[in-house]
């Protein structure tokens, strides 16, 4: 019985399932790492990597929410990074950043008005871009790396830009806060969050109601083509360099972040937060096998099977939750 | 009755879906204050020809005017806005939203915060959750639940209130009645009454003719596609209009010199 008061809870917070997973393995992860793993310089580059994989998640999960799906999110980072970098030697990190934002945009309005305009599904549509954009990077790259030099590294606008640390953290991180803290009032409180779920939920039923569904769905993509470009321009911030290979496969780890988050990939029913704690536990099993010694190529792999196990483990709470 | 404009007339509508031809050379006329019965088979093109008046689906070929004004352009946003109120059969709420999300769905109350728009939470709860009750939500059903628990007596409460609450100048209703109680029943055709009798004009489909001949002023009646009769109640009886349907609307074309 004390079961079956849990139900309404668990209907209403699809990030349970992420959240039991995420205690769990803290709890592993510290416990048979022999402090290598939970101290305070490994928690800060495990939050460093979730800010940027965090951000990327979040613009894919509102993409989600509409019924949609980005995969071509990877190749935007990478997209961002490298016109941040190739900026950023030149003017100001802000100016650059901006211009980061508007290549993400544009992207995502390309993606979106591609989507709308000849119903496609968009799985295919940003599967192509996916490879067009990162085509693009490689070509503009040449082969080599677009890099900041060291002597521009400096300043505040390039220092708030993921090139320092704030209280320890890298400042992505507050990025990362503030970018969710818009979202899930927009999405929880404004008529625009209110019509996007609705488009996930019933496109047909949204449009009777006047709902302008094409419109809707585009804003989501060009949200998450900026979310996803201005965490390629953090995470250039940070290491003060890139290649055309920047962000390749994170728009898996991305989707897999938002899915096992608990957002559901047929739309209408996201959780912002949820997608926040998988890149986070996505985050801490890459740091883990890496201070364990682990060789990272099986980080895929256990990637993968994490995924698949907790997507069963999800679907079967949900369907038990369900029942009255 | 007195000759008037009417308020949506519907001139040689054609729709096709692909090269299935749904609606074929639909003509007619609907009055304000007047409420009419769209009666026909499964199939007849019913909720098709409804479909266009709230702008769900556009024309192929032939015009609608609305209030004397031709039609241009079919969007359910520019419908509503006309005030067009329609009660849909199969779509209308979104599952994943909560009771009071869908009432408002399309044109939610707000507060505006230094000019940014805030969902007017309160008042979409306490506003809708007392006017679908009148409908026979259960007392046990909070607006903030979701519609994927609700009963289809249930959702089609909240469909029904919405478009009272929205009344404007027409209220479309599809299968209005579908998984309501008796008493439920009753409750939407004296509604439909009320809402002609304040001045709307009122669309009242069903397969039922001997119940909406109680209520409808005239009936139009389709079948694949077509209208076959469009006759006042009180001109011909409800067995009459009967044996119209069960013969296809065969016979009308003979009976029907109005």
């Amino acid at each position: 019985m004390a079961l079956s008061a849990a139900k309404p809870l668990i209907r209403r917070h699809t990030e349970i399932g992420i959240f039991l997973i995420g205690a769990i393995l803290i709890v592993i992860f510290a416990s048979t790492s022999d402090g290598r793993w939970a101290n305070l310089y490994n928690i800060g580059t495990i939050m460093q990597v979730t800010a940027t994989l965090g951000l990327m998640s979040l613009g894919v999960a509102i993409v989600i929410g509409t019924g949609e799906i980005d995969i071509s999110v990877g190749s935007t980072f990478g997209m961002g990074a490298l016109a941040y970098l190739w900026l950023a030697a030149r003017v100001d990190p802000a100016i650059a950043a901006i211009a980061a934002i508007a290549v993400g945009a544009a992207i995502g309005y390309l993606n979106g008005l591609l989507i709308t305009r000849t119903r496609t599904p968009s799985l295919i549509i940003t599967l192509g871009t996916l490879m067009i954009f990162r085509g693009i990077s490689i070509a503009l790259t040449d082969g080599f790396s677009f890099s900041i030099p060291y002597a521009a590294r400096k300043g505040w606008s390039y220092f708030l830009l993921g090139g320092g640390d704030l209280l320890g953290f890298n400042t992505a991180l507050f990025w990362l806060i503030g970018a969710f803290a818009v979202l899930i009032m927009v999405l929880k409180t404004m008529p625009f969050g209110n019509r996007l779920l609705a488009v996930g939920g019933s496109a047909e039923s949204a449009h009777s109601r006047g709902v302008r569904v094409d419109r809707i769905k585009l804003s989501a993509f060009v949200v998450c083509g900026i979310l996803a470009a201005f965490a390629g321009a953090l995470e250039a911030g940070k290491l003060g360099f890139a290649d055309g290979s920047m962000g390749r496969l994170m728009e898996l780890q991305s989707i897999a972040s938002c899915v096992l988050g608990g957002c559901l990939l047929a739309g209408g029913r996201i959780s912002l937060i949820g997608a926040l704690m998988g890149a986070f536990v996505l985050s801490s099993i890459q740091s883990y096998l890496v201070v364990t010694g682990v060789q990272p190529q099986w980080f895929i792999l256990i990637l993968g099977v994490i995924v698949v196990a907790a997507a069963y483990g999800d679907k079967s709470l949900r369907q038990w939750a369900i029942k009255r | 009755m007195t000759k008037q404009q009417p308020l949506i007339q519907v001139k040689n509508l054609h729709l096709y879906f692909g090269s299935f031809h749904a609606l074929k050379n639909v003509s007619v006329d609907f009055n304000a204050g007047e409420l009419i019965g769209l009666v026909g088979d499964n199939g007849a093109g019913k909720t098709t020809l409804i479909r266009v008046l709230c702008g769900i689906h556009a024309p192929t070929k032939g015009q609608v005017f609305f209030d004397g004004k031709k039609v241009e352009r079919f969007h359910p946003k520019l419908a509503i806005d006309q005030g067009i109120e329609t009660i849909q059969q199969s779509v209308g709420l979104c599952d994943n939203l909560s009771i009071a999300r869908n009432f408002y769905l399309g044109r939610e109350p707000v507060k505006r915060v230094f000019g940014i728009p805030f969902l007017d939470l309160g008042k979409m709860r306490a506003k809708s959750s007392r006017i679908i009750r009148q409908f026979g939500l259960r007392e046990n059903v909070s607006a903030d639940d979701e519609v994927e628990m609700l009963s289809g007596g249930e959702r089609q409460s909240i469909k029904i209130g919405r478009a009272v609450e929205f009344k404007n100048r027409v209220v479309i209703m599809d299968e209005p009645t579908n998984h309501l109680s008796v008493r439920e029943r009753e409750h939407v055709n004296e509604l439909a009454v009320q809402l002609k009798e304040q001045g709307l004009l009122v669309i009242y489909i069903t397969h039922d003719i001997f119940q909406v001949h109680k209520l409808a002023d005239r009936i139009v009646i389709m079948e694949n596609g077509e209208k076959v009769a469009d006759a006042n109640t009180d001109s011909m009886s409800a067995e009459a209009l009967e044996d119209v349907i069960r013969q296809g609307g065969r016979m009308v074309e003979k009976r029907e010199a109005v």
